[in-house]
């Protein structure tokens, strides 16, 4: 297990000891106990972003859904600054859902396919309780959603537009707007560019990276695909069956892997861009 | 070199495809399309969503959807496909032209094993007897790379992975090893560790059965050691043409230029964190609002007055190698 140092750098999310199984089965099969997570350790700086790396299967994604609470983690501890929310519920929790976004992959899919842009980003802010966002008149209300559009590089022209027509960058754009509406501190990005054509990945990866900087967003990126993690990335954590195998700072791991599963990852990578480096006869 | 040398058995001309959904504009989905393919090679069409790379794939196996309108020809070892009747062309669909799809979980039958599923396309084409169809899927599947094809002959699709389900859609493509395999997008929505996995497989069956295939995919890095020739396609329309070689070293269209900058800076042990994508700006152009000139125009670095007036037609800066850019000529 890796330990890692609380004192160093100011610290957003701490992870420590997360633990989730899932029971699959019921009546009439015999129940099986899936341990999802099994013991992660990483913690990310405030205005930072790590990776969270590993192959399918690997548990990457409960850990995304554990540290933004739709999951509760069997056991473990979540720090959002100095309050561990692994054990929270109900109104202790409610602020903390505000301060912690997520963005999916294929995101638009899971919205309401007749709503408007306008009413999937505002929608968050008609369920808010805790982020000051409810006091909105609609005309405020209007205006930031425009203002949002805006900052996702999407013409506030197409605020009632249906989402039905927005194409799959620009719906992730959407998804990204709808999750900056009550300015979190926190967003979870879970393989939040996959899918997408190379063109449109760089395009959100370099959006995210603005957002970042005007924001001072915290981001937990969870991708496959380490080209990817290698310009967004300052630190990256490798998972492999629900555990942190491996953690440090991204050129490092890369340029070094140390454990067999980072070795798998880095290779994979490596292998494409090796045909690549060959063809162009840069190597 | 490319187009003239070596013998088509596939040769599509003007293929053009319009779309006529209801209560919408009309959709140039594909536009004056001409490609050839000889036996045995690898052709690659580059491009981005939307730029009709599907419905080429659609259309050369005459499965467009029925408000299509499909204009041109598509001629295959001397026959036009675009008007032979159907049960000529149902004999030609899946066993002499298979066609694989991006998504391996949207091309199974959730409700069948995967085994019965490649059998059916045996059934479809060949005479077999039950325990022959049996003893074939079982082979394919030991082609595909399963080292228990038994396990898997009898596994539902969703109790296999991303990875496996796109290797049972392989091995029903080939089962009744076509001359050409059509790959559209065979590794995108997979994970990167398993992308190298299909490719290698995809390889491995040009090889042993000099399968042709038309490989299909956004990402450049995927033709880079596996195709021979790659067509640029941007907003329906071919607008580059050259060797592998040729498109990653010299790319001569502004917008492959930018794809092979891009694919060149995803090369992991270059990247350092913060550091910007070379992204290309802007979106693609819609295929329901085309316009007068060069549809790249509004993204191109290098637009020029000319642009948005006319269509720039085909220059040969080499022989052989088509480019549709004004850069090159007037």
């Amino acid at each position: 297990m890796i330990t890692t140092d609380r004192g160093a750098t100011e610290s957003f999310l701490f992870v420590k000891g997360l633990c989730k199984k899932y029971v699959r089965g019921s009546f009439w099969r015999k129940r099986v106990a899936i341990d999802a997570a099994a013991g992660v350790d990483f913690e990310i700086a405030a205005g930072r972003t790590l990776a969270l790396v590993g192959e399918s299967g690997s548990g990457k994604s409960t850990v995304a859904r554990c540290v933004t609470r739709l999951e509760k983690p069997d056991s473990g501890q979540v720090l959002i600054g100095e309050t561990d929310i692994a054990d929270l519920d109900g109104r202790e929790l409610a602020p903390f859902r505000s301060r912690i976004q997520m963005v999916f992959q294929d995101a638009v899919t899971s919205m309401n396919p007749s709503f408007s842009a306008q009413e999937v980003i505002e929608e968050p802010l008609l369920l808010d309780s805790t982020a000051g966002r409810a006091n909105l008149t609609r005309k405020n209300r209007s205006e930031l959603a425009a203002a949002l559009m805006e900052e996702v590089k999407l013409s506030p022209d197409w605020l009632r537009r249906s989402i039905l027509h927005f194409s799959g960058g620009q719906r992730q754009r959407l998804a990204l707007a709808r999750a900056l509406a009550l300015r979190p501190q926190l967003l979870v990005l879970d393989e939040a560019l996959s899918g997408l054509d190379l063109s449109t990945q760089a395009q959100i990866a370099n959006l995210l990276l603005d957002l970042q900087a005007a924001h001072g967003l915290t981001y937990l990126l969870i991708s496959h695909d380490l080209a990817l993690v290698a310009r967004l990335a300052d630190t990256i954590a490798v998972i492999s069956a629900g555990k942190t195998v491996e953690v440090g700072p991204t050129q490092q791991i890369i340029s070094s892997p140390r454990v067999a599963a980072t070795q798998q990852l880095v290779a994979s990578a490596e292998a494409s861009a090796s045909n690549l480096a060959a063809i162009m006869g840069t190597t | 070199m490319a187009e003239n040398s070596r013998e088509k058995f596939l040769e599509v001309r003007d293929l053009t495809v319009t779309y006529f959904p209801e209560g919408g504009r009309p959709i140039h989905a594909l536009d004056g399309v001409s490609i050839g393919i000889g036996a045995g090679e690898v052709v690659g069409i580059l491009g981005e969503s939307g730029c009709g790379k599907s419905t080429l794939a659609n259309a050369l196996v005459r499965l467009s959807p029925s408000h299509a309108k499909i204009e041109g020809m598509i001629s295959f070892r001397g026959r036009d496909l675009l008007t032979l009747p159907v049960p000529e062309l149902r004999a030609i669909r899946g066993r002499d032209i298979s066609l694989m799809g991006q998504d391996p979980a949207l091309g199974l039958n959730p409700v069948m094993k995967a085994g019965t599923q490649i059998e059916e396309v045996l059934r479809a084409h060949f005479p077999f007897d039950r325990k022959q169809r049996r003893v074939r899927a079982m082979e394919l599947l030991g082609e595909v790379g399963f080292d228990n094809p038994a396990e898997i002959y009898s596994a539902y699709p969703h109790q296999l992975s991303g990875g496996q389900r796109q290797r049972i859609a392989i091995a029903q493509a080939l089962s009744c090893r076509p001359a050409l395999l059509i790959a559209d997008e065979p590794i995108s929505k997979l994970d990167a560790t398993l992308q190298a996995g299909i490719v290698e497989l995809l390889k491995r069956i040009r090889r042993q059965n000099q399968t042709a295939i038309l490989l299909i995919s956004h990402d450049p890095s995927v033709f880079a050691g596996f195709a021979n020739r790659i067509a640029v396609m941007y907003a329906g329309r071919v607008v580059e043409l050259g060797t592998t070689f040729q498109i990653f070293q010299q790319p001569l269209h502004p917008y492959t230029q930018a794809l092979v900058r891009l694919a060149s800076a995803s090369v992991i042990t270059d990247a350092k964190p913060r550091i910007k994508f070379p992204a290309i700006e802007g979106e693609s152009a819609r295929p329901d609002q085309i316009a007068a000139g060069c549809r790249f125009e509004t993204r191109c670095p290098e637009r020029m007055d000319i642009c948005s007036h006319r269509y720039p037609q085909e220059f040969f800066p080499e022989p052989s190698r088509p480019v549709n850019c004004f850069k090159y000529g007037e």
